[in-house]
């Protein structure tokens, strides 16, 4: 990577006897989106203040554009924050809330008025709007007076705290959209907290994945997904399956097998194995939509395992099924494209496989 | 009686109430308004006739311009202090935690339960010996003094609730913008809390205005309003105070109404929202 | 709302707490120590003596007359926080829940009255209670014999001033625990199969006590201090200790005697007020803050 904008190594957080954060290092590029994730409590949000200056990390080292960030308070760092709840300013109207910042940095009016103008016409809002005020406005709009706020005064990183997470379903889907169009389009480096995975799979060029106050995994949502650190992370994307295994491992291959299924002992692609394996609870990472029904023998290779049909829901696009295997303490849970044709009742006795090799194996 | 005459009769009786209650509130003040227009000296049913002769004898009468004055002078400055004092104290009470917190809760609310008269008399038998001590004696200063301490638990309170509402990360918003401090507390935390300002400082006037008690006690030889009333009746009733009472409505209710006018234009500003799309 | 933890070399904190602190402490903590000091000395030909000696207790505890007027006080007191709550609980309840739409306009109205200067008002009263005055005609109008009611000079008199200055204190607090209550737990309790009025008193009642018993606390405290109402509409007829405290300084010239009976009455306020701060925590305690 060239030099990072944000350069934060080593960051660690007392809040009285509490450790929010244990150490935590992140660099992020220029033009880059990268997105902070993880469960309440991990310790994201508190980075991003750190990265704002609205907290001072207790110990640990950052620099912004090369400068070290130690003691600079946040109206004089090159980033912008776009608060959870907006925190528009409800006494002013919207052309005073967006000019707010310009404002402060004693940028003549009609400079301030063209500009102002020009974010409105970015984040596609009507002209008519710059003498509302803010509760006027719909909870989409004043998304975009927020973020039209934070861009203003051209920051060199956006700071975004979780912004979409009060919005219904389908409006965040169109922001979304819009958000990544915007990244791409000013090419300002975004940093995003979100709880939400996803949210962050679809948006963000690189993912950082915290738990505890430690992160757990940084990289490309493609690495995430398909090569995830440990269960957490993989747990952490959506409903998945997670089959305990014996492994032997002889340098950087393995061979796993496991007394539950009927199968023969397989070896692991190399990249189909966690760098961050360790001895503890091992397990291979099984996608739901990567397990069939099977009746009679199946192909030489598969793992077999026998269950009965506990639950199973329509989906729409997918079926999903849920089958109780004795010797697991999750149902093993399976997805079936199409709903039209269901294939087994609820408690029905069934035999359900899949390609181990093409498993993930990972630990806790 | 079926379930629905027994809601009806419920919402009536507490309707009624209310309208009782403003009944009750607002008889003496009726009164002495429809009896400052009357013609008779005599204050009695049914009234004779309708005159503004009271309004002139009352501008004639030598001191009752300069209570007028008084009252005016010693609401202003007992206002502005209390408003000050009663916003610090609301901020502090509210958002800060420090050493002999509850101490300084205690002392700034106190005045509030306490009856006025004996606020009163035990700050008049301390200016009594300070005045010994200093050679000074009670008058308008003591008295807007003795406002201060009566009227700034009540702003406090006022204020208090608009800090208690106070969204804080509204502040953090202005200083990631680029604000310092004191840009800070001008572009954002006082405009915010200006509405509970707003109506402390209002609420402050009209009470230091109409108070009798703490000036009674502590104004020497000074008349306010009130005081003035207190001896005139005292030494009989006539006419010319229902007209005073008249008189003394007018700047209270424009006051009220321009209250009410920035009250609502806040209001549509701040909460008109449009349902979220 | 953030919470900031100041300390006392913090100039912000000194600024917003200093000069308040002062004042109060200069002219309401000072005197009170100065006027309980007061009571210690005694007065010698209209001319305070620093003598230091229980004379003033000593005569205040022994006059039965001091404490008939004390006991009046007390128990004028007691009626008016009895039937303050009585007028202001269905005000406030109504305010808060069947008005809404004019519930700020109604406030301003009741606001407005309280705020008008309290002779004056009184003054009104007069007019009203007088045995020619408005009530009495009204009554004849509707065909009451003439002076149907002898309300004014009467302990009548003085609690419907004392109530009129007074009711509006319990109204502000219930009406504010009642629009505490979450709309849900009326509705679970309807839901439950509870009628209005068993929700009333299983739901409502209860959770609006704070606003019930800090509303009759203060009107109990303030009404100790009565003066106005007793001596202008009572017309001095049973007077209460306000005017026991008045005449001391202004008849009898007794400095003394005139704190020592404000040190009673603020004792007896302050006993009152530490009591009901002493329950309601317990209660507070034992149930889990719920209160």
């Amino acid at each position: 990577m060239p030099t990072p904008i944000i350069d934060a190594v080593d960051i660690v957080k007392d809040y009285g006897a509490n450790r929010a954060l244990h150490g935590v290092s992140l660099q992020v590029g220029a033009g880059e989106f990268v997105a902070l994730v993880g469960p309440s409590g991990c310790g994201k949000t508190t980075l991003l203040k750190i990265l704002a200056g609205f907290e001072d990390p207790t110990d640990g080292g950052l620099k912004i554009q090369g400068k070290d960030m130690r003691g600079v308070p946040a109206a004089a760092r090159p980033t912008r924050m776009v608060f959870q709840k907006l925190a528009l300013f409800p006494h002013k109207s919207v052309a005073d809330n967006i000019g707010f910042p310009l404002k402060l940095q004693k940028v003549d009016a009609p400079t301030v008025k063209e500009r102002v103008r020009a974010m409105l016409d970015l984040m596609h809002l009507k002209p008519e709007y710059l003498d509302r005020f803010p509760a006027q406005l719909s909870g989409g709009e004043q998304q975009r007076v927020a973020l039209a706020r934070a861009l203003v005064s051209q920051p060199s990183v956006l700071l975004l705290d979780e912004p979409m997470s009060a919005l219904d379903a389908k409006l965040k889907k169109s922001l979304q959209a819009e958000l990544k169009k915007l990244h791409r389009e000013i090419g300002t480096s975004f940093v995003l907290v979100t709880h939400d995975l996803e949210e962050a799979m679809m948006l963000a060029d690189r993912i950082c994945v915290m738990r505890g106050g430690n992160v757990v995994q940084i990289g490309t949502p493609t690495d995430i997904y398909y090569r995830p650190a440990n269960m957490f992370v993989a747990g952490f994307i959506g409903e998945t399956n997670f089959l305990p295994v014996d492994v032997a491992r002889k340098g950087d291959a393995a061979t796993v097998s496991s007394p539950l299924v009927e199968g023969q002992p397989t070896d692991m692609p190399a990249d189909h194995i966690s760098p961050d394996l360790t001895d503890k609870g091992p397990a291979l990472l099984v996608r739901p939509e990567t397990i069939r029904f099977v009746t009679g023998d199946p192909e030489p290779g598969l793992w077999v395992l026998n269950g009965m049909v506990d639950e199973f829901f329509i989906k729409g696009s997918s079926t999903q099924y849920r089958i109780r295997v004795s010797g697991l303490d999750a149902p093993l849970v399976m997805d079936l494209p199409g709903s039209i044709v269901l294939p087994a009742e609820v408690g029905q006795a069934v035999r359900v496989a899949f390609d181990p090799s093409r498993a993930f194996l990972l630990s806790e | 009686m079926s379930d629905r005459f027994k809601g009806a009769l419920v919402d009536t009786m507490l309707i009624g109430s209310i309208v009782l209650l403003l009944l009750f509130f607002y008889a003496p003040i009726a009164t002495l308004v429809a009896f400052s227009f009357s013609s008779s000296r005599v204050l009695s049913l049914p009234m004779e006739g309708f005159s503004f002769e009271w309004y002139g004898e009352l501008l004639a009468k030598p001191d009752f311009l300069p209570a007028v004055t008084n009252s005016a002078a010693v609401a202003a400055v007992s206002t502005v202090f209390a408003t000050a004092l009663g916003t610090a104290g609301a901020v502090a009470w509210i958002r800060y935690r420090f050493r002999l917190q509850r101490a300084f809760q205690v002392v700034t609310f106190a005045p509030l339960l306490f009856p006025q008269l004996l606020l009163g008399v035990v700050m008049l038998l301390w200016f009594s010996v300070l005045g010994n001590w200093l050679n000074f004696s009670t008058g308008l200063v003591t008295v807007i003094i003795g406002h201060i301490v009566y009227i700034t638990p009540f702003a406090l309170v006022i204020v208090a609730v608009q800090v208690f509402g106070f969204d804080d990360t509204l502040e953090d918003a202005a200083r990631d913008a680029g604000a310092n401090g004191w840009q800070v507390f001008r572009e954002i935390t006082l405009p915010l809390l200006w509405p509970g300002i707003f109506s402390a400082a209002i609420f402050a006037f009209l009470l230091s205005w109409g108070n009798f008690y703490v000036s009674y006690s502590l104004a020497g030889t000074a008349r306010t309003l009130p005081i003035f009333v207190y001896s005139g009746i005292a030494v009989g009733s006539s006419p010319i105070y229902p007209a005073l009472a008249t008189l003394n409505l007018v700047p209270a209710l424009l006051l009220v109404a321009f209250a009410e006018f920035m009250r609502r234009r806040a209001l549509k500003r701040q909460s008109a929202a449009v349902p979220t799309a | 709302m953030k919470i900031e933890r100041k300390s006392w070399t913090d100039p912000v904190l000194i600024g917003s707490v200093t000069p308040l602190a002062a004042v109060m402490l200069f002219f309401f903590v000072i005197p009170l120590v100065m006027t309980t000091v007061l009571t210690f000395q005694t007065t010698q030909y209209y001319r305070l003596a620093w003598t230091w000696d229980l004379t003033i207790w000593t005569e205040i505890f022994s006059k039965p007359h001091y404490w008939t007027i004390m006991l009046r006080t007390v128990s004028m007191a007691l009626i008016c926080v009895v039937l303050s709550v009585l007028i202001a609980y269905p005000c406030a309840y109504a305010l808060a829940t069947r008005l809404k739409t004019y519930s700020t306009q109604i406030q301003i109205l009741i606001i407005f009255a309280f705020l008008t200067d309290a002779v004056l008002k009184t003054f009104g009263w007069i007019l009203v209670l007088d045995n020619n005055g408005v009530l009495n005609w009204l009554l004849a109008k509707v065909g009451f014999p003439p002076e149907t009611l002898n309300l004014l000079y009467t302990p009548t008199a003085t609690m419907i001033g004392m109530l009129y200055n007074l009711a509006v204190y319990p109204m502000f607090t219930i009406y504010l625990s009642l629009m505490r209550i979450d709309r849900d737990l009326i509705l679970a309790s309807y839901d439950a199969g509870a009628s209005r009025l068993r929700t009333f008193f299983e739901v409502t009642l209860p959770l609006s006590k704070p606003g019930l018993y800090s509303g009759a606390v203060l009107v109990f405290v303030l009404s100790l201090g009565a003066f106005l109402e007793p001596r202008v509409l009572g017309g001095g007829t049973s007077p209460m200790a306000s005017e026991l405290i008045r005449q001391s300084f202004e008849t009898r010239v007794n400095w003394p005697l005139g704190a020592a009976l404000t040190i009673v009455l603020i004792v007896i306020g302050a006993l009152t007020l530490a009591a009901f701060g002493f329950f309601t925590l317990r209660r507070k305690a034992t149930k889990g803050g719920a209160a």
